[in-house]
């Protein structure tokens, strides 16, 4: 009854920065079952695993417009800003991003060593 | 609210106006769009909408501000100059593309189409946000797991090896990991054991959710009732017995790659089995993968199993936990079986606990206690503590609580205050509970043990082993570094057992040994069970097995053994269902039969409730507990079909349990279907009914359905906060749990999934149909289904004690054959009305007051579902039946003396019957009537082994049915017939000199061909002669046959009008050969309501016994009058003349 529906996996989508592996059912801008949503860039998209709806779907990546690393879109790895960027190179290049970006990576940044740190006290 | 704003012409722009609202729903969420009106998502959407209106009214408007530098390389060149949050969001909408135009109805501004197109950007960005959030956390904590650094580790060994055993305490994710791991390895048909089916669901729920197959169809579960498996299924959840059908029917299960079977540490029967089965399966299937999971708890001995596989240890995720002894002082322990345990010790505990440790730091506290009793006793000292204190929240927790009851211990306790859980060994690995910091083990746990002898089971108190304790001490250091206390020495604990006694070495064993033999696998007695069961168990079974007719001498199955052998309950309950298919009795029995296989449905609690016992009153059957069972359901059942009724409120007024209710609901269905499957039972044809009715009916079970969704889209049961005031003071559970929950709920429409469900499952009207016409049974299906009981039931049979009738209510006892001083359970009809059972003493005691067993025609037997030994052994689910009928009809072994006056039941029970003629009258309609019932059963079961026909009934043929329904009304007739008897428990000695042994007299005697070619055999143990399998004649020590002769007496047959002297037996015999009967085919003429119908079939003395055919019966009967005459011979008695012709009838 659901097989036909279901989107089977393609491959595994990892990310090159952060070692997040998840399996994905399409790659590109027209995410299956969705007629008017579009990307706007080239995404490896899992169907939504925590909806039962079948064109809910779930980005999980894509390409540094950068350096072309496969980076997921956690917060921790990349931000969009009209391209992807992977957070390196947005660091390497942060004069060219407007304030709001720049503050928003700092806070990251900032949110990130917490989090860590918060991991390390519990193990 | 929403009709005070309204669109205020062309001035202010009103989001909130509904028709400005469905206007933008129209154009940006209609069905090819992403979010779609009225969906639960639209409904997020206006809420998420509201608050970004409320976030960014302040904005002061886009500040342009120019980049300092100029982009640096190619790739930067492009970026927008000025920022603008939405340049952050991937994604584009195509709705209401090119519908700012909208002419006449264009109403909505471009400005506002623009703002509200980037409002649902925005909200499908964040909903991207959310679900990366926690697909990450979820693979994040996935990482963490202890497990998943011996992933690689685990799949080297697996391909290397077909057996690999992992072993890894609670908490290091094996059960969960594991199956996915594998899965992802690229296995496929992956089918992992559990021994409880809660886990299974909870498991099959958990690991689609982390594998990311929540909707999917890749990990499913399979338990009794209930299946979520599809051919897409990669991992399916089932329980360990679930499993051992499956091989019973498919013995390579070639429908598995790989099989995993969790907790084997736990050593239940199924498990213990399975295991077997596999180690024989596994040469077969070099391709198939085991992987045997278990705590870490006598890892070797699985390993050794199978033939050294490499084991995989993963350490636990546990905190310290340091262990304080406080062993219990000698004046607190309890002398006698009888004495309460003595709460102090356990207080104390509470009380340094206290002294100890702030309020502010929080951690829960879990009592182990050996079973309820003892729960009890502890939790009536610790709630005058709690009140007193305001500390603490006390909370029982053991299976025969209900289910909502069970769940309060997931409840959050208010700040400041702790929980104390007082739990039975159900929260050492079954039930896991967050939070606790604090362990108190009593160091005693009560298991069943198994009495081969007496085929009895008693629940104990043992000590427990030092893996149980060590698993005990772990549920403190889940969460954090914990403290046990243990209320014995550490010498105690040196001393305990290193591991739980398994389960197949103190349970009864029958149903094992069934399976066993259905599989084929030969002998148990030489079965490579992992640690074998105790010899005595098995042959106990295999003779209980023989006894219940499901075993040849030979010890293969029998017809009826391969039947009961498919049914997946006991022996007994499982003849109940075949015996009641043949009489009509189908949806009674079905119910009964559900009944008695689920916990009861009765809560204890209530039991004391004089409100509950008022209500139940009306559902109390005189007959016994299976028929009150019986008349629960139904009467629920006809609540569940009245619309308007509240069944949950019906059930609590009643003190019942209605998950149980649910439960009988359930496993009926299935029996249904087993017994369809087996041809036993004609399947229904569908009811054509009218289009308008069916269209009805298709419409509710949509609308069930979407409630169904609804439920599980809404699902988690929402943690509450415990109130502390409603739990001290006994708590008065039910009516509070209600009102708070549907206070929580949100009002009048809280729906009952558990109704929901049984609707769909079931159909309603069909099961309301069969509930009424089992409330109309009439008196003569009533004593059919006694006599159905009583056969499937037999010889689990009780006699009241004859000093009963003196005794007070709750002092009566019963003695079995092998146990006595048993007692009726409280909730038993007898225990509160125990003169149904009186009937004949009291009559009695009228003429007589020394002798209460004394003569009368109403002894009364109790037949009982099960024995169980706590502080007394109890009886459990008792139906009466009058004792001579039952004890004539089902024993087997049945012993008289010459003129047949006295019997003996299976060496235990003596009858005395008043007059001997009566008394072989009986006898011998008895020998008539069970040849017809094997008859008939033989019957019915030769057509359950024939392949089904085409249309797939296999419906018994209508000559068939006949003679069933003649046997019903025969057999009724004899359960009526009155005969003066009194009843008698042998003594010891009394049973050792009860048979007169064997005689000199070899040959025995023959008549000529008239009565069958049938040589009598001299019994060589009893003396007397073999009659039947089960009737010896005149073997017993009595003196009886010096008056023999003299019961000969003149008789003319009312049908051939021969005139003679006869004895009892030889008039019988006439009878049942007379040719000039005018009923030779008694069951076709009384069919068509023949004057005669039952016309005294075994008749009040003087009336003509009315034989039924059939060659067989009248052998057994001409088997007795020969029997008669050789004895007379033997014994050289004086013969009367002219007894010979009476052997030379005329034919
Ligand atoms: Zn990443
Ligand atoms: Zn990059």
């Amino acid at each position: 009854m659901a097989s036909s529906s279901e989107q089977e996996p393609r491959g595994m989508f990892e990310c090159q920065l952060c070692g997040l592996t998840v399996p994905y059912s399409y790659v590109g801008q027209k995410p299956p079952n969705t007629r008017t949503v579009v990307l706007l860039e080239e995404c490896y998209v899992l169907k939504d695993p925590f909806s039962s709806d079948k064109d809910k779907f779930l980005i999980l990546g894509s390409q540094c417009s950068l350096c072309s690393k496969l980076v997921c879109v956690g917060p921790e790895c990349s931000l969009f800003y009209s391209k992807r960027f992977c957070l390196p190179c947005v660091r390497e290049n942060l004069s060219a991003f407007p304030q709001e970006i720049r503050q928003d990576v700092e806070k990251r940044h900032a949110l990130s060593k917490t989090g860590s740190r918060k991991l390390a006290s519990r193990t | 609210m929403a009709s005070s704003r309204r669109a205020e012409g062309r001035g202010r722009w009103d989001w909130g106006c509904p028709e400005t609202r469905s206007r933008l729903e129209e154009v940006f969420f209609g069905n090819q769009d992403i979010i779609r009106r009225g969906s639960e998502d639209c409904r997020r959407f206006w809420a998420f909408f509201e608050r970004l209106q409320t976030f960014q009214k302040p904005k002061p408007g886009p500040a342009a501000k120019q980049l300092a530098e100029g982009p640096r390389c190619p790739a930067l060149a492009g970026l927008p100059a000025t920022y603008d949050p939405r340049y952050r969001i991937n994604l584009a909408l195509l709705s209401g593309e090119g519908e700012p135009g909208l002419g006449a109805r264009g109403q909505l501004p471009r400005d506002q189409l623009a703002e509200f197109r980037r409002a649902v950007l925005h909200y499908l960005d964040f909903g991207q946000k959310q679900s990366f959030g926690k697909l990450a956390k979820l693979q994040r904590e996935r990482a963490a797991l202890p497990v998943a650094r011996y992933r690689g580790h685990l799949l080297q060994a697996l391909r290397e090896h077909q057996v690999v055993v992992v072993a890894g305490d609670t908490g290091c994710g094996k059960s969960t990991q594991v199956p996915q791991y594998l899965l992802a390895a690229g296995f496929s048909h992956v089918a992992c054991t559990q021994p409880r089916r809660i886990a299974c669901i909870s498991l099959a729920k958990r690991v689609g959710f982390e594998s990311l197959n929540q909707y999917g169809s890749q990990v499913g579960y399979q338990i009794r009732f209930e299946s979520t498996r599809s051919p897409a299924t990669g991992i399916v959840f089932l329980t360990e017995g679930l499993l051992l059908r499956q091989i019973q029917r498919e013995p390579g299960l070639p429908q598995y790659q790989v099989l995993i079977v969790d907790e084997v540490h736990e050593r239940h029967l199924h498990s213990d089995f399975l295991l077997g089965v596999l180690r024989r399966l596994l040469p077969a299937r070099p391709d198939l993968k085991l992987v045997l999971m278990s705590a870490t708890i006598n890892i070797s001995l699985f390993s050794s199993y199978f033939s050294c596989a490499p084991v995989v240890q993963v350490p636990g995720r546990l905190f310290p936990i340091s262990v304080i002894y406080q062993p219990i002082a000698k004046e607190e322990v309890p002398t006698s079986r009888a004495e309460r345990l003595d709460p102090r010790p356990f207080l104390r505990v509470l009380q340094a606990i206290d002294h100890k440790y702030p309020p502010e730091e929080r951690g829960d506290l879990l009592v182990f206690l050996s079973g309820m009793a003892e729960i009890g006793a502890v939790l009536e000292a610790f709630q005058p503590y709690a009140a007193h204190t305001k500390r603490w929240v006390v909370l029982p927790l053991h299976s025969a609580l209900s289910i909502a009851d069970q769940d309060k211990v997931f409840d959050m306790p208010p700040p400041g205050v702790r929980k104390c859980i007082l739990s039975t060994n159900i929260a050492e690995t079954s039930v896991t509970i967050d939070g606790v910091r604090f362990v108190l083990d009593s160091g005693k746990v009560k298991e069943m043990s198994f009495d081969p002898k007496a085929k009895l089971q008693r629940l104990q108190e043992f000590w427990i082993s030092r893996a149980s304790a060590e698993q005990r001490k772990g549920r403190a250091g889940r969460t954090g570094p914990g403290v046990c206390y243990r209320l014995y020495a550490e010498s105690d604990y040196d001393a305990f057992a290193p591991y739980p006694v398994p389960e197949i070495q103190r349970v009864a064993l029958d149903a094992l040994v069934l399976q066993m033999k259905s599989m084929g696998l030969g002998d148990p007695r030489g079965f490579p069970f992992i640690e074998p069961p105790p010899a005595a168990s098995l042959e106990t079974a295999i003779v209980y097995l023989r006894d219940q007719g499901a075993l040849d001498a030979s010890e293969h199955l029998t017809p009826i053994g391969t039947l009961l052998s498919q049914l997946p309950v006991d022996v007994v309950i499982g003849k109940i269902l075949i015996l009641g298919c043949m009489f009509d009795l189908v949806e009674p029995v079905l119910t009964m039969a559900a009944a008695l296989s689920v916990q009861s449905p009765f809560v204890r609690s209530a039991q004391s409730n004089l409100e509950c016992g008022t209500a139940r009153k009306p559902l109390e059957s005189d007959h016994g507990d299976p028929f009150t069972l019986l008349n629960a359901f139904n009467a629920w059942v006809q609540v569940k079909s009245d619309r308007s009724a509240n069944s949950r409120k019906w059930c609590r007024r009643r003190g019942l349990e209605e998950h149980r209710m649910y439960e009988i609901a359930n496993l009926r269905q299935q029996f249904k279907g087993l017994l369809q499957d087996h041809g036993l039972l004609a399947e229904a044809r569908a009811v054509p009914g009218d289009s308008y009715s069916r269209q009805q009916r298709h419409r509710q079970r949509r609308e069930l359905y979407q409630l169904k969704r609804q439920h599980e889209e809404g699902e988690g049961r929402k943690r509450k906060v415990l109130r502390l005031e409603a739990l001290d003071g006994g708590s008065s559970s039910g009516e509070d749990a209600e009102a708070s929950g549907s206070q929580a709920g949100g009002g009048a429409h809280r729906m009952d999934i558990q109704d929901v469900k049984f609707k769909l499952r079931h159909d309603v009207d069909q099961l309301q149909a069969a509930a009424s016409s089992a409330q109309d049974l009439s008196r003569d299906q009533l004593a059919l289904l006694k006599l159905v009981l009583g056969r499937g039931l037999y010889p689990q049979l009780a006699a009241p004690d004859q000093f009963n009738s003196c005794r007070k209510d709750s002092d009566q006892f019963f003695h079995t054959q092998s146990k006595q001083g048993a007692v009726l359970h409280p909730t038993c009809v007898f225990a509160n009305n125990p003169d149904l059972l009186q009937g004949g003493q009291a009559e009695a005691q009228e003429k007589s007051l020394d002798r209460r067993d004394g003569p009368s025609g109403q002894h009364q037997l109790l037949a009982f579902v099960s024995l169980l030994e706590t502080n007394k052994p109890y009886l459990v689910n008792c139906v009466r039946l009058p004792a001579l009928q039952a004890l004539l009809l089902f024993s087997r072994s049945l012993d008289t003396n010459g003129d047949c006056s006295c019997l003996v039941a299976d060496g235990w029970l003596q009858l005395q019957l008043e007059g001997s003629e009566g008394a072989t009258q009986l006898l011998s309609a008895a020998l008539r009537l069970r040849a017809r019932w094997e008859e008939a059963l033989d019957h019915q079961l030769a057509r359950q082994a024939q392949p089904r026909g085409e249309d797939g009934a296999a419906a018994a043929p209508k000559t068939e049915r006949k003679a069933a329904a003649a046997l019903g009304r025969d057999l009724l007739d004899f359960m009526r017939s009155k005969v003066s008897y009194s009843i008698h428990r042998l003594t010891a000695l009394e049973a050792q000199n009860l048979y007169v042994g064997p005689q000199t007299i070899t040959a025995a005697p023959q008549l000529p061909g008239l009565f069958g070619e049938a040589a009598l055999t001299p019994n060589e143990t009893k003396g007397g002669y073999t009659v039947t399998s089960f009737l010896t004649y005149n073997c017993l020590m009595s003196d009886a046959d010096l008056y023999s002769d003299c019961l000969r007496t003149f008789w003319s047959c009312p049908h051939c009008g021969l005139y003679m002297p006869f004895t009892p037996l030889e008039r019988m015999s006439h009878e049942s050969s007379c040719p000039a009967a005018p009923d030779k085919d008694a069951h076709g003429e009384q069919e068509g309501g023949g004057p005669a119908r039952g016309g005294g079939c075994l008749g009040l003395p003087g009336q003509p016994i009315r034989p039924s055919c059939g060659a067989t019966s009248a052998q057994l009967s001409a088997h007795l009058l020969s029997l008669a005459r050789g004895q007379r011979g033997g014994g050289g008695g004086r013969q009367p003349p002219g007894v010979h012709s009476a052997a030379g009838l005329p034919l």
